[in-house]
Parts: structure tokens; sequence; C-alpha cells
């Protein structure tokens, strides 16, 4: 596969390291000279110095013929225009942009950019799943369907204790998958008891989030 | 008795210029005293927009009578001459890693006399080379009044 990488910094580094072992041809596109001697110097002739987001270095860098683009920038906006450049002037079949501003998340989407990560949402993530009283994790988003994987805590104090799946009230689309409580991991059905402590792991439309939170997690007095 | 270099294998890459041919008699001449054989190889340069085993028509034209060329001269000296085509991005490191694959003792590369912009260059793949290669490189610079009109 031909993927060229936009951007030669920390991530658009060790991003090439990894997909060059996996035996992809990879180009990495660089403004900064020192940076392009930097990454030449460690990974050989892997890189082109020039803008991303100018057509006629994406046309240089052939751009025609890649399978995929990803922009890992520092900057949105040229993550957003590096992205657009390749999808609607060359056709490239997959563009993947690095988001370091949560807000612009929706807009890239609109924007119709396939896949989006957004670094400081994947941080936060990962500093609330070692925070022990959070109750929702975001585990993985289901690529083009508005769909998460989430991982939710069954609070000892939560009206949902003692009761069965079937009196949940659970948004609309909101899947319980799987239940690992005292007794080891079960699949639940209609029937299973919430045991207070348990981990649930549900599949959920992304708006309902927090309605499936609220659900599992709101106090008896709160109810 | 003088101390012989223990080098027997000779890389020399070629790209059609002048120099070329008194480079690899140099090396022709160096790898015969010596019992060895000669690399030569020419590198075309593929752009990004084509795949690295694109089909370049005229350019592997051109190499192939450049490396033709480069046997006959071998055999003019009766010296081993091992011809290669090789694609790649960047002339330099194409060298470079050849010789790596190869455990060539000597790369002899020559260059022609330019003076591009009223200064003498030594252009990019040169000063590449002689910064990566594991092994000893011979630069063999044309003489002023050969490249001069």
């Amino acid at each position: 596969m031909y993927i060229i990488v936009v951007g030669g910094g920390k991530l658009g580094y060790y991003l090439t390291t990894t997909l060059l072992k996996e035996g992809h041809e990879i180009l990495i596109l660089e403004k900064d000279p020192a940076k392009c001697d930097a990454i030449c110097e460690e990974l050989g002739s892997v890189v082109v110095r020039g803008d991303g987001c100018e057509a006629r270095t994406l046309a240089e860098a052939g751009t025609e013929r890649a399978d995929m683009l990803i922009a890992v920038t520092n900057e949105d906006e040229d993550n957003l225009v590096a992205c657009q450049v390749a999808k609607h002037k060359f056709n490239v079949p997959r563009t993947i942009a690095r988001i370091n501003n949560p807000k612009n998340e929706a807009l890239f989407k609109k924007l119709g950019i396939d896949v989006t990560v957004s670094s400081t949402n994947l941080i936060l993530e990962h500093i609330a799943e070692e925070v022990p009283t959070h109750p929702l994790i975001h585990l993985l988003t289901l690529t083009g369907r508005n769909l998460e994987v989430v991982e939710i805590k069954v609070p000892p104090n939560s009206a949902a204790v003692g009761k069965r799946v079937r009196e949940l009230a659970l948004p609309p689309q909101s899947v319980i998958t799987l239940m690992v409580g005292k007794w080891g991991a079960v699949v639940p059905t209609l029937d299973t008891i919430l045991e207070p402590g348990a981990q649930l792991i549900a599949v959920t439309r992304t708006e309902a989030k927090e309605a499936l939170r609220e659900a599992i997690t709101a106090t008896k007095g709160a109810e | 008795m003088a101390k012989r270099m223990e080098a027997t294998k000779f890389l020399v890459p070629l790209n059609g210029e002048r120099v070329d041919e008194n480079t690899l008699r140099l090396a022709c001449t160096i790898a015969r005293s010596e019992k060895g054989k000669v690399y030569a190889i020419y590198v075309i340069e593929v752009k990004r927009a084509l795949p690295l085993d694109a089909e370049i028509e005229p350019e592997t034209e051109q190499a192939e009578k450049v490396l033709k060329r480069a046997e006959r001269i071998g055999d003019e000296m009766d010296c081993e001459v091992v011809t290669e085509l090789l694609q790649a991005r960047e002339v330099g490191p194409a060298i470079v890693d050849e010789a790596v694959e190869r455990g060539i003792d000597v790369i002899i590369m020559g260059m022609p006399y330019k003076k591009p912009f009223g200064e003498f260059e030594l252009g990019n793949t040169v000063p590449y080379v002689l910064k990566h290669a594991p092994c000893r490189v011979l630069v063999w610079r044309e003489s002023v009044d050969i490249e001069e009109p």
C-alpha cells in the first residue's frame, strides 16, 4: 500500500516507522528542513520537503496513486486541507486526519474526512480510565455507524443494582453485550440481574451515551 | 614489497556522463591488479508519482547502452565487470545500499568538473555517499580542461 504521511513530527516519525515495518511504501511530507534531514538520516529516502497542503507538492509526491493519506501535523487547518485536497483533487480512497482541538471533530466529519483521530480526546480517555470513580469509558468507535463501544461501572449505590436488564431504561439502540462481575464474564440476557461494582461493556449511539450512563449509574434517590 | 590494499570488490556508479569511461577504466586497472571484480551500476531515479518498479522506457534504454559499454570496457581491459540496472527514489542511498548488499570494498565515483552558477559544486550524490558509505570511497573528478570548452 502507498501511504503519504503529512507532518514529520514525533507522531509522523513513529507512524512511518511502524508502517514501514509492515512493508508499506511510505512518504512523509514535511516543511521543516531540519526535520527532513533527521528523518532521512534515520529512515532513508522516505521524506520530501514540502507543504502537504499544496496541490503541487501532493502531485509531486504521487498522491494520485496513493491508497491513503494521513495528516498528523500540529495544525488542524493543515490536516484538514491536506486531506481535502487529497480526497477531492487526487481521489485518494482513504484520508485520516489528526485533530488537536476536539471542537473541530464535527467539522472534519462534515467535510468528508474518512477518519478523524482526536489526540486530546484519546489522552482524556486514557486519563479517565485511570480515575476509579469515572463511570463511563469510551473504548471504540465503530467507523461510519455512529456507534461506540463503552465500558460502564455499576456503582454500588446505583438504582440499577438488583434490577434485570429488561427493567433498565436503556436508550434506543443501546445494548449491553458483556457483564464482568464477581462470577466472571457473562453475556447478559434480558433476565440477568445487575451486580454492584460490575463492569458492563455496551454498544450505544454516540448521542445516547449520556442517557445510557444515566440509566446505569443514577443513584436511588436521583431516580 | 608494497602492502596490498586488500580490496577485491569495486563499485562504480555510472550515469552516462563523459567521466564514466575514465572512472571505469581506473576501477578496472585497480581491480585487475588486485585480482578483483568491478560492479558497474546505473541507477534510474523514479519520480514519486510512479511506482518504483515502473518501466521508464527512454531512461532504461539509455541505462542499458551505458552498461553494455561498461561490459565492453571490461572486456577490453581484461577485467570482470558485472553490470546492474537499479531503480530507486534517490541515487545516493541506492549506491550505499548496493555497496552494503554486495559487501563492496571501494566505491569509485566519477564526477565532472561543473560550475553551474559560477561556483564549483559537488551535487547531492557524492556528499551523500561520502557521508554514508560503510566502505572506502574514491572520487575521481574530471580535469578542468576536459569539461570546459
